[in-house]
């Protein structure tokens, strides 16, 4: 068992667990986050910190892109990007495939 | 203009080489000094410790004298310099602990210098050279000038002493250099491929007239200049004399040593940690005035066994603007990271370090762009971006590791909030400087602990901000406040460090008002994310208010403590202009904090009303991101915390979940 | 008046030496007494006064002058125990304090823990943002006012701070060095609030541009002051209760002494008081016996510190950083790398042996003391390894119980170590040896010099036991033992025979070259300024020199060259060699072609320096030969080196020695006020002085 950050754990089997409520969220450690839940919403939603509209400076959509543990809800990952680009904000354990 | 190749800039090019076949095409021309493996297995601890730490010594005497004879604040009071010193063959045997992005390029000059001017105009005891082209290295923008010398000793050449500082203006059509309408090089600075500047131990005033001509303020340029020879001097005397005492032999014992065991330390380290592959993104919206595209750096960073391996495929093409970086970006963008995070404990020797690390960046890219791309704000465009984006793969491999995970930062302040102010002093001579305030950025959350608030920046550890009255002293500004930012720093369970703001207007100008560049990306999105689910900083915002009240305000005997109390247009400011302040005009600049670590929902309640009694925090980001509400005396409210929790945590994965 | 006396306070002891006027000198040393530390210092008078053989009040009488070295102000910031201050500052500037420059993060620290970036912190703030209050009030940089002080705001804001239970209100607006009357006045208010509290303002105690030093200064100064005032005015009065009519003075920092009276005003110039002595009294002995590079090595009860005289001048900086401030005050550079005598051996988690940096400090002091403390110290593991004298600690006043010192080893560090006791105070006595070479030698090497350039000075009650295991690790040339008369009581030596060194500057920026009528009327003020605070002191000086001086610049630089003006009169050739000399000292610095001529030049503040001699100058006797009989006065058996474990150790008493008689190790010579500690391989002779020099054949 090794803890790879605050909220994720990988077990001795190669997948990828809930650190605080034991929910697997992958099940090997190339594809980490596979059950975990994608949430999208306006970057403004992340809070204050954000401060003017982002229509103000660009026509692309910005948003607020979130990987929840859909056991407890904890946030697993939070990106604030263009809507229309994927998210590059992948790891894998193990060497390269 | 679009950007169409130049025949003939591919030799303005630095290409890695092994050191041993550098070496043996400089040879040809100037005696090398080198030592066996032997030399170095017959060092003593004690007399390594010595010469080490001497060495170290040497390059501290080298930033004093630097700081001490620049007459530019963004030196004397902002550490934006560096001074570094390198093997026979250019490889750095250690770097200050100031810019660091400026160390990480020297080696490229001296490598390039040692290529190209061994043969002619050659390379002898008592020459200096000067370079600030970023292709070549010594630099990752025009600004930044460097002067680097060979050392002679016993007739060989034994080493190298370099000095880097950022100089304010070099001339371009924006003053400050930072032509943010650019499309490409030519509307900056010409870059300056390596000259020798001096010869025979006198400056050459020919070459030096040629350098000054360029700049708007070039006096101030001059004085620099001495500034970076003085520091070359320095070390040249000092270096001598630990020769003389040592002899060359063990001096260049420890010199390759201490690149050895730095580069087995890393290797090791590299082993202890799991392999695999981090990526990452960083974003700028923006790549000079008028434009309202966002362009992206993406990183994929593989370890395998000892070595890392950054590789920037997919990532934009370059563009017409001043944003791009040459290699030299690139570089400056991975070795701060890799210094701080996996080197905090591994001495700086950048020489050894290299070797643990390699790069596939393909040319014609935003940071590692080809020449005519515009380079004006590469250091702090590209190159940090790029340092961003290495920043987050290397926490997050570190942060797999038991005891390495507290070398783990989130990423820290997200960009450079650049505002350069130009026109005539309150002396009635022209000035231009470099606004450094945003030097006091805030530091990314910890794995354990909440970033520094107003703690500096990645690529300089020992960064640092002038104080308000030197500023005042210096140029005609003067400051309705300066403060750490509310809500600034990324949310989590570690909070990112908290940036700041500058609000100032201007001050006994004969000219009644200053000119004013601004360059700050991360507006349109944050630019420091955070990790482990943290939230990144807050996005830089800077606010131009024009024809207000505050000089009745000041007259009457009140100073504002905040923009709603001015009257006046208030103008949001786009990532990139150029414009003049007027005398009535209010200037607020608020750059960006560090990313946060982990849930803010997992954060201790009582941290939150902490922050939110210290103004870190505001009492609607508590509620509504920390998900903490405060009873009247400000403590923690228990059941109406949980009870907010609980609602924000249906909220995440209800509706709109996919 | 004939005597002049040397006190110094330290946190175990206090040392005290008097030298008068017809070359007889006398030392005492007597445990101090914190929290009351002027118990100690009478104590120590009284001490001085029995061994002169007159009454304590005949003996003050008789004082000139009494040089003080002073822990309080330092111990008082170190240990947190500071009064509770309120700070009032410029509206939009109250964040000043705790951007700290961004450089608070790093300040201070050693390289490695820069680099070590996500670990670095900064310090808690200096004081609460509760504590600190916005005034509306602007000055510019050239000293006119811009916005008007809001005196309501002043007066509402002390209401408040007092409130809040405040002792002492500093203030400190921005470019009040330019122009005070902000806080002039606010001081005015606030006095008027509450007339009895202790006020600072920035532009009095650090006039300087920078406005986070000046209040990071100024705000120590206050958290410090009301704790020195509340020191020094009872000794003052106790002493003058006990017949002294002479001046009490204060070391600062910075090496030169204030008249007591004067000290709390600026009690930031006293931070490195008692560090001081120490290396004057290095500096003036290292003239007398030719070393000009010495690592001075103070091992007292509770510190153990380190100090670097180079060239024969002690290496001294114009700031210092205290827990990552930055506090603009002239201090002699001496590094607090650990614990002394007093360090306390204790088993970690990993159960490891450490050594301090806990110390037992004064009281209840050493277990061996019987004074209560129950954990083992390195003065303990000394007492059971046959090294120190149960009977002859403080040539015999003090008793040590061994019994008492091995209940503690044997409870605290041989049981769950699972060894034997003897193997357990060697085992502390090794431990302290080597992590004391280890930190000594990081200051000298950091600081970019070599160990192998230097002689060591051991002084300290403690440092002579240890002196020659550690100064044999660090590779040092030799040590030297001060054991004529100065003994143990080294730093009060060096405040006895310091100067009082009075400074005056006035920053008036003028292009080179002025009017030599300009120069020579800022000298002029200076000098009458400098010669009424000469006269302030009201003491009988032997000599007075005076220096000139002006700090130099090219032309748009932000940092000036400290350039001296020759002798003689100003005049326009006079004012063209200050110009010469600053381009020689810069080319000297940086180098042929770095000073930049075209730029122009300029001075920006002209200094005068008075140094003045006091009439009495210990002079230390000579130390006469004996009769050449180097005799052992018995054997014992002594753990002095852990490679070659308990041995038969010849035990000497320095009475029985005389000039230029040679002792080789294993052995240990008693003295009055301290034991040295020769190991094998070791020889010592004494000097002229009287001072033992180490010498080891036989590196350790």
């Amino acid at each position: 068992m090794i803890h790879l950050d605050d909220n994720l754990m990988l077990t001795d089997d190669g997948a990828v667990m809930c650190a605080h409520c034991q929910t697997r969220l992958g099940e090997n450690s190339h594809e980490p986050l596979a059950h975990a839940v994608r949430r999208e919403r306006p970057s403004r939603d992340a809070g204050p910190g954000v401060h003017a509209d982002p229509k103000t400076f660009t026509t692309r959509e910005i948003v607020l892109r979130q990987l929840f543990c859909p056991g407890c809800s904890t946030v697993l990952a939070t990106e604030i990007v263009p809507r229309d680009e994927p998210s590059f904000r992948h790891w894998s354990l193990g060497a390269k495939a | 203009m679009p950007l169409i190749h130049v025949a003939g800039s591919e030799k303005f090019v630095f290409e890695e080489r092994a050191s041993d076949e550098l070496c043996a095409i400089a040879s040809k021309f100037v005696p090398l000094h080198t030592v066996d493996a032997a030399a170095e297995l017959a060092i003593d601890p004690l007399t390594y410790e010595v010469i080490r730490h001497r060495l170290s010594a040497i390059t501290d005497d080298m930033g004093d004298a630097l700081k001490r004879m620049s007459g530019s604040v963004v030196v004397t009071d902002c550490n934006d310099f560096n001074a570094a010193i390198a093997d026979e063959a250019g490889d750095l045997i250690l770097v200050g602990q100031y810019n660091m992005q400026l160390a990480a390029s020297l080696d490229m000059a001296i490598k390039w210098t040692l290529e190209h001017r061994s043969e002619n105009p050659g390379l002898r005891p008592g020459d200096m050279f000067f370079c600030n082209d970023p292709w070549i290295g010594g630099g990752l923008h025009q600004n930044d000038a460097s002067v680097f010398a060979p050392l002679f000793y016993d007739g060989e050449l034994f080493a190298w002493s370099g000095a880097v500082c950022h100089q304010v203006d070099l001339g371009g059509v924006s003053p400050g250099s930072w032509s943010v309408a650019g499309t490409d090089v030519f509307w900056e600075s010409t870059p300056v491929p390596p000259v020798k500047i001096v010869e025979n131990g006198t400056l050459r005033p020919d070459i030096e007239d040629m350098y000054l001509r360029r700049s708007r303020v070039p006096k101030l340029i001059a004085l620099d200049l001495r500034a970076k020879l003085g520091a070359n001097n320095v070390a040249q005397q000092r270096l001598t004399q630990l020769i003389d005492k040592y002899g060359p032999r063990v001096v260049k014992a420890v010199m390759k040593k201490m690149m050895h065991d730095a580069e087995h330390r890393l290797r090791s380290k590299l082993r202890s940690l799991p392999d695999g592959t981090w990526g990452a993104v960083a974003h700028q919206d923006g790549a000079r005035a008028g434009d309202s595209n966002i362009y992206k750096i993406v990183l994929q960073m593989t370890k395998h066994g000892d070595k890392l391996t950054f590789d920037f495929t997919g990532t934009d093409a370059q563009v017409e603007g001043f944003v791009n970086c040459t290699f030299a970006g690139v570089r400056g963008g991975i070795m701060p990271i890799i210094l701080t995070m996996l080197c905090n404990d591994i001495p700086w020797a950048p020489g050894g370090i290299y070797r643990c690390v390699e790069i596939i960046s393909e040319r014609g890219t935003i940071n590692n762009c080809t020449f005519p791309a515009g380079i004006g704000k590469a250091s702090v465009a590209s190159a940090w971006a790029t340092q961003n984006a290495v920043s987050e793969c290397v926490a997050q491999m570190v942060g797999t590791h038991p005891q390495h995970r507290k070398a783990a930062m989130s990423c820290c302040q997200g960009t450079w909030d650049l505002a350069l102010l130009a026109g005539v002093d309150q002396r009635g001579a022209p000035f231009v400087t470099m606004l450094c305030d945003p030097m006091a950025g805030g530091l990314g959350a910890r794995v354990d602990q909440d970033g520094v608030d107003t703690g500096g920046q990645m690529p300089i550890p020992m960064g640092r901000i002038a104080d308000v009255e030197i500023n005042e002293f210096s140029f005609p500004m003067l400051y309705l406040w300066r403060r750490e930012e509310m809500d600034s720093g990324g949310p989590g369970r570690y909070r990112g460090g908290l940036g700041g703001s500058s609000c100032f207007v201007p001050h006994d100008s004969p000219l009644h008002g200053v000119h004013l560049v601004v360059s700050a990306p991360g507006k349109a999105l944050p630019l420091a994310p955070g990790l482990a689910g943290g939230y990144p900083s807050a996005t830089s915002y800077d606010v131009l208010m024009r024809g207000t009240n505050v000089q009745q305000m000041l007259a009457q005997g009140f100073i504002p403590g905040d923009l709603d109390e001015i009257d006046g247009r208030h103008e949001v400011l786009p990532s990139h202009v150029e414009t003049n302040m007027a005398a009535n005009d209010v200037y607020f600049t608020h750059w960006q904090g560090g990313g946060g670590y982990g849930d803010p929902l997992r954060r201790d309640p009582h941290e939150v009303a902490l922050d939110v009694a210290s103004f870190r925090v505001s009492p609607r980001a508590a509620s509504d991101v920390y998900g903490v509400m405060l009873k009247t005396d400000g403590t923690p409210d228990a059941g109406a915390t949980e009870a907010r929790r609980r609602d924000l945590r249906r909220d995440r994965i209800g509706a709109g979940a996919a | 008046m004939p005597y002049v006396i040397g006190v110094d306070t330290g946190g175990t002891f206090t040392d005290g030496f008097v030298a008068d006027h017809l070359g007889r000198i006398a030392s005492a040393k007597s445990p101090s007494t914190p929290p009351e530390f002027a118990v100690g210092a009478l104590n120590v008078i009284d001490e001085l006064a029995k061994s002169l053989g007159v009454t304590t009040r005949n003996f003050l009488h008789d004082t000139s002058y009494i040089v003080h070295g002073t822990t309080s102000t330092l111990n008082a910031l170190v240990t947190g125990d500071v009064c509770k201050v309120g700070f009032l500052t410029t509206k939009g500037h109250a964040d000043s304090i705790s951007i700290m420059n961004a450089e608070g993060r790093y300040a201070g620290l050693d390289p490695d823990q820069i680099q070590n970036m996500s670990r670095t912190n900064k310090p808690p703030p200096l004081v609460p943002r509760a504590l600190v209050a916005e005034i509306n009030e602007r000055i510019d940089y050239k000293g006119a006012e811009i916005v008007r002080l809001d005196e309501n705001e002043v007066r509402a804001a002390t209401r408040h701070l007092m409130s809040q239970g405040v002792e002492a209100i500093a203030v400190s607006f921005l470019w009040s060095f330019r122009n005070p009357t902000h806080e002039l006045r606010a001081r005015e208010i606030i006095a008027e609030e509450s007339p009895s509290i202790y006020i600072a303002l920035s532009s009095e105690i650090s006039p300087r541009i920078r406005e986070f030093a000046r209040s990071a200064t100024t705000i120590v100064n206050t958290q410090i002051a009301p704790r020195l005032r509340g020191y020094l005015i009872p000794l003052e009065n106790e002493l003058r209760n006990r017949g002294f009519e002479g001046a009490l003075l204060v070391m600062q920092g910075s090496g030169g002494c204030v008249k007591a009276r004067e000290a709390p005003r600026h009690a930031v110039s006293t931070l490195g008081s008692v560090l001081t002595g120490g290396i004057v009294g290095c500096t003036n002995l290292g003239v007398a016996l030719g070393h000009k590079n010495i690592i001075s090595t103070d091992m007292g009860g509770t510190t153990f510190l380190v100090g670097l005289v180079v060239d024969g001048k002690p290496v001294s900086s114009t700031s210092t950083v205290i827990n990552q401030y930055t506090i603009s005050t002239s201090m002699v550079d001496v590094h607090t790398i650990g614990a002394g005598g007093g360090a306390i051996a204790w088993i970690d988690q990993g159960g490891n042996l450490r050594v301090g940096p806990k110390s037992a400090g004064a009281r209840p002091g050493p277990a061996c003391y019987g004074a209560g403390g129950g954990q083992p110290t390195v003065t303990d593991a000394d007492l059971a390894l046959g090294i120190i004298n149960p009977d002859n600690f403080l040539g015999g006043r003090m008793k040590l119980s061994v019994e008492l010192a091995r209940d503690a080893l044997e409870r605290h560090v041989a049981r769950p170590l699972g060894m034997k006791v003897d193997d357990a105070a060697a085992a502390v006595y090794a431990i302290q040896n080597a992590q004391t070479a280890d930190l000594v030698r990081k200051v000298v090497v950091n600081s970019g010099r070599d160990p192998r350039d230097f002689v060591v000075f051991s002084f300290g009650g403690a440092g002579p036991v240890h002196c020659a295991n550690y100064a044999a690790d660090l590779g040092a040339s030799g040590v030297v033992v001060p054991l004529g008369a100065t003994a143990a009581v080294f730093s009060a030596y060096g405040l006895a025979s310091s100067d009082i060194v009075l400074t005056v500057e006035r920053s008036q920026p003028d292009n080179f070259p002025p009017e030599p009528a300009r120069v020579k009327q800022a000298f002029a003020k200076l000098d009458e300024e400098l010669k009424a605070q000469l006269q302030e002191q009201a003491l009988p000086f032997a000599s007075v020199a005076f220096e000139r001086e002006v700090d130099m610049r090219f032309t748009m630089q932000l940092a000036e060259v400290t350039t001296p003006v020759a002798p003689g009169p100003i005049d326009k050739d006079a004012v063209a060699n200050v110009g010469k000399t600053f381009e020689a000292a810069y080319a000297s610095l940086y180098g042929k072609d770095a000073g930049f001529r075209d730029a122009g030049m300029q001075i920006i503040t002209y200094r005068m320096r008075a140094r003045a001699r006091l009439p009495i100058h210990p002079e230390l006797p000579h130390f006469e030969h004996g009769d050449r009989r180097v005799k052992p006065k018995n054997m014992r058996r002594a753990f002095l080196d852990v490679r070659r474990g308990w041995q038969d150790t010849a035990v000497y008493d320095y009475r029985d020695l005389g000039r230029d008689d040679r002792l080789v190790g294993p052995a240990v010579v008693e003295t009055p006020t301290t034991t040295v500690a020769l190991p094998e391989g070791c020889t010592a002779t004494l000097d002229q002085l009287g001072n033992m020099v180490i010498r080891y054949a036989d590196a350790i």
